[in-house]
C-alpha cells in the first residue's frame, strides 16, 4: 500500500511539472501580451518598452520559467499584471464563491443522483426507471449555458424566486448566501446529477448482479434490506469514482455557468487570465486546477483500491 | 464543453475476445430492436441527409441580411422567424447542420486518430513508451477542457478549423485511455499470445487483432464525444471564440439569441433544440452501442431484458 | 466578458484659455444633508470588474466608473457640454505666448488619509505619470515642466502652445490627483483620493464605497454605494425591475424604446462623444488606392449598421464627432449606391471578387454584429468579407503589427477635436495603424494642433475632417448614444455624454 501511494504520488507531481510547463508554454505562446493591452488603444513605442522591462518580460523564456515555478514552489505565484495582486490572494479571494458552487452542485446532484439510480435499478423498465433515463439522458444533452439562462428567466424573472446572478459571502449573510447559491448550483447539479444518476443505475443493477447479492436474496433477505447492505456498498465504489472526477471538475471552475450567473469563481478568474494575457495568474490558476485535479484523482484511485482489494493497479 | 460529462469517467473494462464480425451482425439486430436507440439512429441520418442538401432545404442563404425583417415571430414567411439581423432562422438552422456535424466528425476525428495511435503504442508495447505518452496524454487531461481549448484557439486563432482542432486535442486523453484499457484487455489473451507466437508482426498484430478487438469501447467513445463534440462548440461560440460569424453554427446562433431571449425567444430556442436533438442522438446512440457491442457493460437492455437467464459472470465487474 | 475600455480624451475647451475661470464652480448641491438618505441602500450594477484601482495605471473603463466616485482632477468636464470647470484647481491662467500654465489650487481640500491637498500633490501625480511612463504619458507630451511656486500655486511649461491640454488633464480620473509621497504599491486595491466617497472594500463581485464625511463639495447624500458587476444585460435588468440594484449602464440596447415606456425603470439616453468606424490598410493593396476605399464607403449603408449593431440607440455620422458637440462639422458626401460603388472599383482596374478580411473582437460585440450586415453589404459588390473575430489582446497585437486587410473598432470618450482626429490621422500619428498619409492633412492637423483661436481651430478641425472622410482614411459609421436606467424617484443624477458616472449627489425616493 505505501509503495502504491510513493508511486502514484510521484507521479503525479511528473504530471503536475508537465503542467506548469505546458501552460507557460501555450501562454507566451499567445499573440498579444499584457503590456499592450494595459496601453489599450492608445499605442506608444517608449512607454510600451519600459512597461515590459519593468515586467520582465523582455527576459529570456527559459529564464522566466525558471524564476516562475522556482518561486512557485515555495507557494509563491507571483503577481498579477492586470491588478497588481499577489496570484495566490486572488485565487483565495474566489476559492469561497468556487467551494460554494461546487458543494453545493455536488449535493444537488447527489440528492438527485442516488435516489433516482438506485429506483431506476430496482425497477428496470419501469416508469421510474424510463423517467430517470430520459430525463438524465437530456440532462446531458442540454447546454449549460442554455439550462442556466433558462432558470434565470423562470425563477429570477418571472417568479422572483432567486437573485438573477451575483455572489454574497457566506460570512456577510447566510441566508442570501443560500439564495444566490440555488439557481447556479441546480444549474450545474442537474448536469453533474445526470450523470451520476446513470452511473448510480448502472453500479446498483451491477450490484444487484453480483453473485453474493443473489445469495443474499437466495437466503430470504428482503429486498431492502439487500439493497442498504450488499449494494449500496458495491455500488459506492463507482459513484465514488465518478463524484471525485464530478468534483475535481466543479472545483476548476464551470467557465460558462460562472459568466452566466456572475459568479466571482476560479473559472471567470482563468478566463479574464487568458484574455488579459494575465500570464502569471493563469498560469497559478491551472496549475491549481491541475493540483486539485491530480489530488482528487489519486485519492480516489486509493480508496478504490482499499475498498476493492481486487484492483491493485 | 464539461468534463462534467466526462466520457472517460467509466472505469474501462476488459473485454472478452471473440471473433468480430458476428458480433456486429448481432449489435446491429439488438441495435435497431431497442426503440431508444432507432430513434437516435434515424436523427442522426435525419441530420445528415439535411447537411448534406442544405442548400436545397434553406429557404434563403446563411447572411440574407435585411434590418427591417428584424426579430420577426415565427409565422407564414419565417417558420423559425428571423434573428437580430433579420436572417431566416430556419435557413440557418438548416445550414448549420453541416457545421455541426463537421465540427463534430473532424474533432472526433482528430482525437480518435491520434489517441487511439497512442493508447494501441501505449498498451501493447507497455513499459517506458506506455509510461511517457500516458503521463503526456495525463497532462493534458489534467488542464480544464475548456481552457485548454480556449488557450489552444488563442494560439491558433479563432475559427471553426482551430476550434476542431483544439476540441480535438481536448477529447484526445480520452481515446487514449480508452483504447489503452482494451488493448490491455486483448493483449493478454490466448489469441493474441498464440498470433504473435506463429511471428505475426507487430503492426499486423495491431491492425488487424489487436484493434478490432478493443475497437468496441472505442466505437462507444466515438458516438459519445461526438456529442461532447457539439455541446464544446457550442460552449466555445459561448465565449466568442469558435465558428466565425455570419456562418451559421447552432452554437453560435445559440449565444447571439442569448441577448434576445426576452425579445424574440425562437433566436435561441430553434438551434438550442437542434443542439439537444443531435447531442441526445450521440449519446442515446452510445448508449445503445455500448448495450450491444460492449457485454460488460450491458447495463439497462440486458439487466431489463435477460432478467429471467441472466448471463453476468459474477466477480468481472467493479 | 470584460469590457475594457480605454478612455482616450483630452480636451480642449479653449473658452477658458485665458483665466477665465467660472470660480467656486463646482455647486455639490444637496450639501449638508448627512443622514438625510432615502430609504435602503444604493447598489449600481456595471457590466465588469473593474481590472484594478490604481487610477494612473488601469485602462479599464469599469474601474473608472468606481473611480470616478473617490478621485478628483485640477479640472472636470461639465456634465452636459464637456467644457472644463473648476474642481481641484479654482482658477487658471495661461500666458501671452502660451507656453505657461498657472493654476490655482482650492483651499481646504483633505484626502481621505486626513492629508491636506497642496500644490506638491499635482507635482508629484503628474511627475509619476510622466516619469514612469504610466500609459497616460501622453498627455503630457508637450509637457516640459510641472512646478509647485507656491503651495497653492501649480505651473506648467508646455513646449508648445497647448490649447487642448486641460481636456489633456482634467477628461477623466486617470489624471487623478494623489497625495505625494504615497505607498504607490498599495494604490491597486486602496485609494486615497479627494473625491466624495471612500474605497471601502473590494471583492470578486462588488466593491463597496463609504462616503467621505471631509470632503470639500460637502459630503455626499448616500452614506455610501456598491457596484455590483453583473455581466449579462438581461441578469442586470432583472436586479434593476426586482429592486436589488438601483442603477445599470447594463442596458440591453433593443430594449431601449420599450424601456422608454416601461414605468418599472426610468431611462437615461443621451448622445455620447463616442464614434465607431471601419479602417482600411493603406499600406495594402487593393486598400491603398483610394477610390476603392472610395467603393467600398459608397457601398457601405451606415443607417443599416447602425441599426443592426445599436437599435435605436445610435446615429448615423459620415465624420467623427457627434451632431451635438460644438466641434460637429455636418458632412456626408457618400449616399449608398452599389452601382456608383462599382463604377468607382472597375475605374480602379479591380478585378473582383476581392477578400477583405474584417478584424473585429468580442470585447466589443457590436463589432462582430455590424460586421456581419458590412459583410452582407460588401457581397454584391464582389467584395468577400472574410470576419476575423479576435480576443482584445490579439487584436490589438495584429493592429500594431499592421496585420489586417481591415477592423472596425471605436474611439471613445473623446472631447477635444485633437482627440477625434489627430493621433489617428497624422502621418506617423501614434495611432495611425493603418498607415494614412497625407501632407495636406498633416498640415491641417498641425496648425489646428497650436491654434489657440477657438472659431479658427474649429475652422482648420473642419477641413482636416473633410479630407479624412473624402481619403476614407476612416470609413466613419456612427456616434453610440449612452444609456443608463435607473430605479423611478431616484434624484441627483446626471446622465453625461463622457460616461462618467457620479453619485455624489444622488438620493434614493424615499
Amino acid at each position: 500500500m505505501t509503495g502504491l501511494v510513493l508511486r502514484r504520488t510521484l507521479q503525479s507531481v511528473v504530471v503536475l511539472l508537465g503542467v506548469s510547463v505546458v501552460v507557460f508554454a501555450l501562454v507566451h505562446l499567445v499573440d498579444g501580451d499584457p503590456v499592450r493591452l494595459a496601453l489599450g488603444t492608445r499605442f506608444d513605442q517608449e512607454t510600451y518598452e519600459a512597461l515590459r522591462e519593468r515586467a520582465g518580460l523582455d527576459q529570456p523564456l527559459v529564464v522566466q520559467y525558471l524564476q516562475w515555478i522556482s518561486s512557485a514552489v515555495t507557494g509563491d505565484l507571483g503577481v498579477s499584471f492586470r491588478s497588481g495582486e499577489p496570484v495566490t490572494a486572488l485565487i483565495l479571494e474566489r476559492l469561497p464563491a468556487t467551494l460554494s458552487l461546487a458543494g453545493a452542485s455536488i449535493l444537488v446532484a447527489l440528492l438527485i443522483a442516488v435516489p433516482l439510480g438506485t429506483a431506476s435499478a430496482l425497477r428496470p423498465r419501469s416508469v421510474v426507471d424510463a423517467a430517470g433515463t430520459v430525463l438524465s439522458q437530456i440532462g446531458i444533452s442540454v447546454p449549460e449555458f442554455w439550462m442556466g439562462i433558462m432558470l434565470i428567466l423562470l425563477f429570477a424573472g418571472t417568479l422572483g424566486w432567486f437573485p438573477a446572478g451575483g455572489y454574497v459571502p457566506l460570512s456577510d449573510d447566510p441566508l442570501q448566501w443560500a439564495r444566490a447559491l440555488v439557481l447556479p448550483a441546480v444549474t450545474t447539479g442537474l448536469v453533474s446529477g445526470s450523470v451520476l444518476t446513470r452511473f448510480t443505475r448502472s453500479s446498483v443493477l451491477e450490484a444487484l448482479g453480483a453473485e453474493h447479492v443473489r445469495t443474499a436474496r437466495a437466503k430470504g433477505l428482503g429486498p431492502r434490506a439487500v439493497l442498504n447492505w450488499h449494494v449500496l456498498r458495491n455500488a459506492l465504489l463507482p459513484l465514488v469514482t465518478v463524484t471525485g472526477v464530478q468534483l475535481a471538475y466543479l472545483l476548476s471552475g464551470v467557465v460558462v455557468v460562472e459568466i452566466v450567473f456572475a459568479w466571482p469563481g476560479l473559472g471567470q478568474l482563468a478566463l479574464q487570465a487568458v484574455q488579459a494575457r494575465d500570464y502569471p495568474v493563469l498560469q497559478g490558476a491551472v496549475l491549481l486546477f491541475a493540483f486539485v485535479f491530480l489530488l482528487v484523482n489519486l485519492v480516489v484511485d486509493l480508496l478504490y483500491s482499499k475498498l476493492d482489494p481486487r484492483i491493485s493497479a | 464543453m464539461s468534463a462534467a460529462q466526462d466520457p472517460v469517467a467509466v472505469p474501462a473494462r476488459r473485454i472478452s475476445v471473440r471473433p468480430a464480425r458476428g458480433r456486429f451482425t448481432t449489435a446491429l439486430k439488438l441495435l435497431l430492436t431497442s426503440p431508444p436507440t432507432l430513434f437516435a439512429t434515424l436523427v442522426v441520418i435525419g441530420v445528415v441527409v439535411l447537411a448534406l442538401f442544405d442548400e436545397l432545404i434553406a429557404p434563403t442563404g446563411y447572411n440574407e441580411v435585411d434590418v427591417q425583417q428584424r426579430l420577426l415571430p415565427p409565422g407564414a414567411g419565417h417558420w423559425f422567424g428571423t434573428d437580430d439581423l433579420g436572417r431566416d432562422v430556419l435557413s440557418r438552422v438548416v445550414l448549420g447542420a453541416a457545421v455541426s456535424l463537421q465540427v463534430g466528425a473532424v474533432a472526433v476525428g482528430f482525437s480518435l486518430l491520434v489517441g487511439v495511435t497512442v493508447g494501441l503504442l501505449a498498451g501493447y508495447y507497455g513499459r517506458w513508451l506506455d509510461t511517457v505518452l500516458m503521463r503526456l496524454m495525463d497532462v493534458l487531461f489534467a488542464f480544464p477542457a475548456i481552457l485548454l481549448a480556449i488557450a489552444v484557439i488563442a494560439i491558433l486563432g479563432p475559427g471553426t478549423t482551430n476550434a476542431m482542432i483544439a476540441i480535438g486535442i481536448t477529447y484526445t486523453p480520452v481515446f487514449a485511455r480508452v483504447t489503452r484499457a482494451a488493448v490491455l484487455g486483448v493483449k493478454e489473451s490466448v489469441f493474441v499470445r498464440a498470433s504473435r507466437s506463429v511471428g505475426v508482426s507487430d503492426a499486423r498484430m495491431l491492425l488487424r487483432h489487436v484493434l478490432p478487438n478493443a475497437a468496441p469501447p472505442i466505437i462507444v467513445q466515438t458516438s459519445v464525444s461526438l456529442a461532447f463534440a457539439v455541446l464544446a462548440e457550442a460552449a466555445l461560440s459561448f465565449v466568442g471564440l469558435g465558428t466565425q460569424p455570419p456562418a451559421p453554427s447552432w452554437g453560435r446562433m445559440l449565444s447571439e439569441g442569448r441577448s434576445y431571449l426576452e425579445d424574440a425567444w425562437w433566436m435561441a430556442v430553434f438551434p438550442g433544440l437542434a443542439i439537444v436533438l443531435l447531442v441526445l442522438a450521440f449519446n442515446l446512440l452510445g448508449d445503445g452501442l455500448r448495450d450491444v457491442l460492449d457485454p460488460q457493460q450491458r447495463s439497462a437492455l440486458e439487466a431489463a431484458r435477460a432478467k429471467p437467464r441472466r448471463r453476468r459472470r459474477a466477480g468481472v465487474g467493479a | 466578458m470584460r469590457r475594457r475600455t480605454v478612455l482616450s480624451s483630452l480636451a480642449a475647451t479653449p473658452i477658458v484659455v485665458a483665466g477665465c475661470s467660472t470660480g467656486e464652480g463646482v455647486d455639490t448641491g444637496g450639501t449638508g444633508q448627512a443622514g438625510g438618505e432615502g430609504g435602503g441602500e444604493f447598489v449600481a450594477a456595471i457590466s465588469a470588474q473593474p481590472d484594478q484601482f490604481d487610477p494612473h495605471k488601469t485602462t479599464a473603463y469599469a474601474s473608472f466608473q468606481v473611480l470616478e466616485n473617490v478621485y478628483d482632477t485640477l479640472v472636470v468636464p461639465g456634465a452636459e457640454d464637456q467644457v472644463m470647470q473648476p474642481s481641484l484647481a479654482t482658477d487658471w491662467t495661461t500666458s501671452e505666448d502660451g507656453l505657461t500654465w498657472t493654476f490655482t489650487l482650492r483651499d481646504g481640500v483633505t484626502f481621505h488619509d486626513g492629508s491636506t491637498f497642496d500644490a506638491d500633490d499635482v507635482v508629484f501625480s503628474y511627475n509619476r505619470i510622466i516619469d514612469q511612463q504610466l500609459s497616460n504619458a501622453y498627455r503630457f507630451a508637450t509637457v516640459t515642466d510641472v512646478r509647485a511656486q507656491d503651495p497653492r500655486t501649480v505651473v506648467i511649461t508646455v513646449s508648445e502652445p497647448t490649447p487642448a491640454l486641460l481636456a489633456q488633464i482634467g477628461a477623466f480620473k486617470g489624471m487623478a490627483i494623489l497625495p505625494s509621497g504615497v505607498d504607490e504599491a498599495s494604490l491597486t486595491t486602496q485609494a486615497v483620493g479627494t473625491g466624495p466617497f471612500r474605497l471601502e472594500n473590494t471583492s470578486a463581485s462588488e466593491v463597496s464605497l463609504s462616503r467621505f464625511d471631509d470632503h470639500w463639495g460637502g459630503p455626499a447624500s448616500l452614506p455610501g454605494m456598491t457596484f455590483r458587476f453583473l455581466t449579462e444585460p438581461a441578469a442586470a435588468m432583472t436586479a434593476l425591475t426586482s429592486g436589488q440594484v438601483q442603477w445599470t449602464d447594463n442596458v440591453p440596447t433593443q430594449d431601449v424604446s420599450d424601456l422608454a415606456e416601461d414605468e418599472q425603470v426610468e431611462l437615461g439616453q443621451v448622445a455620447s462623444v463616442d464614434y465607431w468606424y471601419l479602417a482600411m490598410n493603406h499600406a495594402k493593396a487593393p486598400f491603398d488606392d483610394r477610390d476603392v476605399r472610395r467603393a467600398i464607403a459608397t457601398a457601405v449603408d451606415r443607417s443599416a449598421v447602425t441599426e443592426a449593431a445599436r437599435f435605436d440607440a445610435a446615429r448615423p455620422n459620415q465624420t467623427a464627432i457627434p451632431e451635438d458637440s460644438y466641434w460637429y462639422y455636418d458632412y456626408a458626401p457618400f449616399t449608398t449606391d452599389l452601382d456608383e460603388a462599382k463604377r468607382l472599383l472597375e475605374g480602379a482596374g479591380v478585378t473582383t471578387p476581392i477578400t477583405m478580411g474584417l478584424m473585429v473582437t468580442s470585447e466589443y460585440p457590436e463589432t462582430v454584429t455590424a460586421a456581419q450586415v458590412l459583410a452582407s453589404q460588401l457581397e454584391p459588390l464582389g467584395v468577400q468579407v472574410e470576419i476575423q473575430t479576435e480576443d482584445f489582446a490579439t487584436w490589438l497585437d495584429r493592429q500594431g503589427r499592421g496585420d489586417f486587410d481591415a477592423f472596425m473598432l471605436g474611439w471613445l470618450g473623446n472631447i477635444d477635436p485633437f482627440d477625434y482626429y489627430d493621433g489617428q490621422h497624422r502621418t506617423g500619428g501614434s495611432n495611425n495603424f493603418h498607415g494614412y498619409s497625407s501632407p495636406v492633412t498633416d498640415d491641417l492637423l498641425n496648425r489646428a494642433a497650436v491654434a489657440t483661436d477657438r472659431e479658427q481651430r474649429k475652422d482648420l478641425y473642419d477641413q482636416a475632417a473633410q479630407q479624412i472622410v473624402d481619403d476614407v482614411s476612416y470609413l466613419y459609421l456612427y456616434n453610440p448614444d449612452v444609456v443608463q436606467a435607473w430605479t423611478p424617484g431616484l434624484t441627483g443624477y446626471t446622465i453625461r455624454p463622457d460616461k462618467a458616472v457620479n453619485f455624489e449627489e444622488v438620493e434614493l425616493p424615499s
